[in-house]
């Protein structure tokens, strides 16, 4: 009885143990049994107790989150105009789910096309871009398949669109990876089959460090221009220091402390949001 | 000092090189970038396993005539191919300027070699083509037969 | 002093002590009390709406009279109600009036067979009839309704052009227009007017005044050629060229087409489908781009391109009127569109 006595509270211990590695585990009525071995009388039958599940994931809150199609474009336009728009694609994520992702995600997009065998046509790939407001709100997909670079820049509101997976969600150094197109082919291809990574709603979504190896010059664009701000560059493969300094002849510092060109979208999201919970209640 | 960072450089470069040499993507000319579709003197790649098309030559395909009204040429398009110092026709499928929404876009102006009656020269097609040339099903079955991918 | 000193008089109490102040800092010595105070010689022939009002009654009337306005358009009620005028069947030929609206802005929708179309959004605000112009009263062929649209402030406005909306028993209006109509289609002023005039699937006419482009060069203007950018070309590019033949009219002829100013000016675009109608907030939704800039009143009226004129068969006559006809639900839609939350396009 004893041994069994023990081998329960090792039993305990290694379960406290995992639980510190493991985000989720169950509190079980072992305890109890284990008080019951304690006397020599036989362990009266107790109806264990409910499992309760703490999920350690749960101490932190779910992470919020916005579509930034959602945020109106600043300009003197009547708010009803957006107001209206939102209802139509709150209507529409009624019918479709479109998940959170970011610009460096992994997305599979099925699409309904008349012309496809099978009349779907699925691609996957890596999100290079978002750009659009509103109902036109548009994401660009990045792959390369058979050697060859294909993009397709799909709009979220379509009614083409089936189905949106994100297959691994995760962000990068860039609000707009365009650079890919100029970037070495093994840092823009996905595989077609490719599983979905699992991920969890709560806590911040991973950030990929990843810096990219670019092809030789000539560009589409002169990347190291501080206009574009790119981070996920490795410039010291490819240009000189001499190169990198003679691009910062571009800079404009002083944009930054432009203040007509500031636009604080904090209060304005926390009230869109407000809204779009109050009417995923309704 | 600054000899040997220069060094370093170089050989890290020519590394990113033979990298790039060794894809199969790599191409040995720059095709024209994006400013209209495809017009007059526009480099191409020929995508089919066609031996006009996959002999090397030191002198890329060139678009010299473009079968449509205003001169551009878009996926679909028939166009007239300077190619091994000969004539010869191509159908574009597939080009680096974005078309609509929601169709694939290329990082190459891709042609396929066709003969004039619309059969293609080629038994093959590397790359993938855009789902929506099947529009054209009665006039280019055979090409669109001969492709083994479509996004 | 009525010709010298309405500038002056219009100097509230803040601003005199102002300048006082700075008259005393000026000249210090103090020959004359009224050095800074700029005297214009103005013809007066009117009195500010707010001249003989005190601060307080003047920002209680700037709050109240707006609250009235939107209360009273907001009530849907047409003051006129007592005596209905009679009304008459939708005949072929007939020609209802339009409306005058705001331009929102655009948005895309879908058709349900995948396909995009982009629309403009126009929302009719606070649009009335105002006055009914006889046959006689207007040009002698037909008559004519004056429709006006977008409630603003009273302040301002001269007598006689607030009688007409006094009449009418509406407030006053930013936009007027007119609109020829037949003899069966007169409305009563002040009745009220709203998206659902226009159903989905009818086509109109939309005017207003273009976006100005200032003063611009021919190729801008009138879409000329111009001159090549190189092959030797210097010192021109962008030139008119040639202003018309030479010695025998001696002259340029009257009309030529020359550089100056572009656009604010009124235009028309054609037969445009309606695709949606949202009849909560009043909002058309119609194909592609109308002209104007955004938030500007546009014109909107039933196309009169012949091939479109079978589309309206049997529309709201002479209007929709919103306390009397059915209940429409809160979106109209054309049944080529895209609803959302229909489920995706998939057609065998």
């Amino acid at each position: 009885m004893a041994s069994t006595a023990r081998s329960v509270c090792t039993a305990i211990c290694s379960l406290r143990a995992f639980g510190g590695k493991n985000h989720r585990f169950l509190s079980t009525s072992l305890l109890r049994l284990a008080a019951g071995g304690e006397s020599d009388q036989p362990p009266k039958f107790m109806p264990p107790t409910k499992p309760v599940i703490l999920d350690s994931a749960h101490k932190l809150p779910v992470r919020r989150f916005l579509s930034p199609e959602f945020i109106p474009p600043r300009q003197r336009t009547n708010p009803l105009k957006f107001a209206l728009e939102r209802k139509d694609m709150v209507k529409r994520r009624t019918t479709l789910n479109i998940p959170e992702f970011y610009v460096g995600s992994i997305l599979a997009v099925t699409m309904w096309d008349p012309h496809a065998s099978e009349k779907t046509n699925r691609f996957v790939g890596i999100c290079i871009q978002r750009s659009g407001k509103g109902l036109g709100a548009t994401f660009v997909l990045r792959n390369i398949i058979d050697g060859q670079g294909v993009e397709i820049c799909f709009e979220l509101y379509n009614p083409r669109i089936q189905q949106v997976e994100v297959l691994k969600l995760e962000k990068r150094l860039d609000d707009n990876l365009l650079y890919l197109r100029d970037a070495l082919p093994e840092y823009s291809t996905v595989d077609i089959n490719m599983k979905p990574v699992p991920s969890s709603i709560s806590g911040e979504v991973a950030l990929n460090q990843l810096k990219v190896k670019m092809k030789p010059k000539p560009w589409s664009k002169r990347w190291e221009r501080p206009k574009y701000k790119v981070q996920g560059i490795r410039f010291d493969l490819c240009l000189s220091l001499e190169k990198m300094e003679e691009a910062q002849k571009w800079a404009q510092p002083w944009l930054e402390f432009d203040m007509l060109k500031e636009y604080d979208t904090t209060s304005l999201e926390e009230s869109l949001r407000q809204e779009l919970q109050e009417e995923a209640s309704k | 000092m600054s000899m040997q960072v220069d060094m370093a450089q170089v050989r890290r470069f020519g590394t990113v090189l033979t990298q790039m040499l060794r894809l199969p993507q790599h191409c040995t000319f720059s095709v024209s970038a994006s400013a209209a579709a495809i017009q007059k003197m526009t480099r191409v790649r020929v995508v089919d396993n066609s031996t006009l098309g996959t002999a090397l030559h030191h002198r890329p395909p060139r678009v010299i005539h473009v079968y449509t009204k205003n001169g551009i040429g878009k996926v679909g398009d028939r166009v007239l191919l300077a190619i091994k110092g000969q004539k010869k026709k191509a159908l574009i499928v597939g080009h680096k300027m974005p078309g609509d929404r929601m169709t694939p876009r290329f990082d190459s102006n891709n042609v396929v070699l066709i003969e004039d009656n619309g059969n293609p020269t080629g038994t093959r097609i590397k790359v993938p083509i855009p789902t929506h040339l099947r529009k054209m099903e009665g006039e280019y079955s055979k090409l669109l037969a001969i492709a083994h991918r479509f996004v | 002093m009525a010709a010298w000193g309405c500038r002056f008089l219009r100097l509230g109490d803040p601003l005199l002590r102002g300048t006082r102040f700075i008259v005393s800092r000026s000249a210090p010595t103090g020959e004359s009390s009224v050095l800074g105070v700029q005297f214009v010689r103005t013809i007066k022939s009117t009195t500010w709406w707010d001249e003989h009002l005190s601060e307080e009654n003047s920002s209680f009337l700037r709050k109240v009279i707006p609250e009235e306005y939107s209360s009273q358009t907001a009530s849907m009620l047409n003051p006129l109600k007592d005596e209905p005028w009679p009304r008459h069947k939708w005949e072929e030929g007939s020609r209802r009036v339009g409306l005058v609206a705001l331009k929102m802005g655009m948005m895309p929708i879908w058709t349900k067979t995948g396909d995009k179309r982009v629309v403009t959004m126009l929302q009719v605000l606070d649009c009335h009839v105002i006055k009914h112009l006889s046959k006689e009263d207007f040009d002698g062929h037909t008559a004519a309704l004056i429709v006006g649209g977008k409630n603003v402030s009273p302040f301002y406005r001269s007598e006689e052009h607030m009688e007409m909306f006094r009449n009418a028993g509406v407030p006053p209006k930013q936009k007027l227009t007119t609109f020829k109509v037949s003899d069966n289609a007169i409305i009563k002023p002040g009745t009220p007017l709203y998206a659902a005039h226009f159903r989905p699937g009818h086509y109109i006419d939309v005017t207003a005044k273009t976006i100005g482009k200032g003063f611009q060069g021919v190729m801008k203007r009138y879409g000329f050629k111009g001159q090549p950018a190189s092959h030797g070309q210097t010192k021109t590019h962008r030139r008119p060229g040639a202003s018309g033949p030479g010695g025998d009219p001696a002259k340029v002829w009257k009309g030529k087409k020359m550089p100056g100013r572009m656009g604010n000016v009124y235009d028309t675009a054609f037969g445009l489908k309606v695709w949606r109608i949202n009849t909560k907030h009043n909002v058309i939704y119609v194909n592609g781009s109308v002209p104007g800039h955004r938030n500007c009143l546009v014109k909107v009226r039933d196309t009169i391109v012949p091939t479109r004129l079978g589309a309206a068969q049997n529309p709201p006559f002479p209007t929709f009127f919103a306390d009397e006809d059915e209940e429409l639900p809160e979106d109209l839609y054309d049944e080529d569109v895209f609803q959302f939350g229909e489920p995706s396009v998939s057609l065998a």
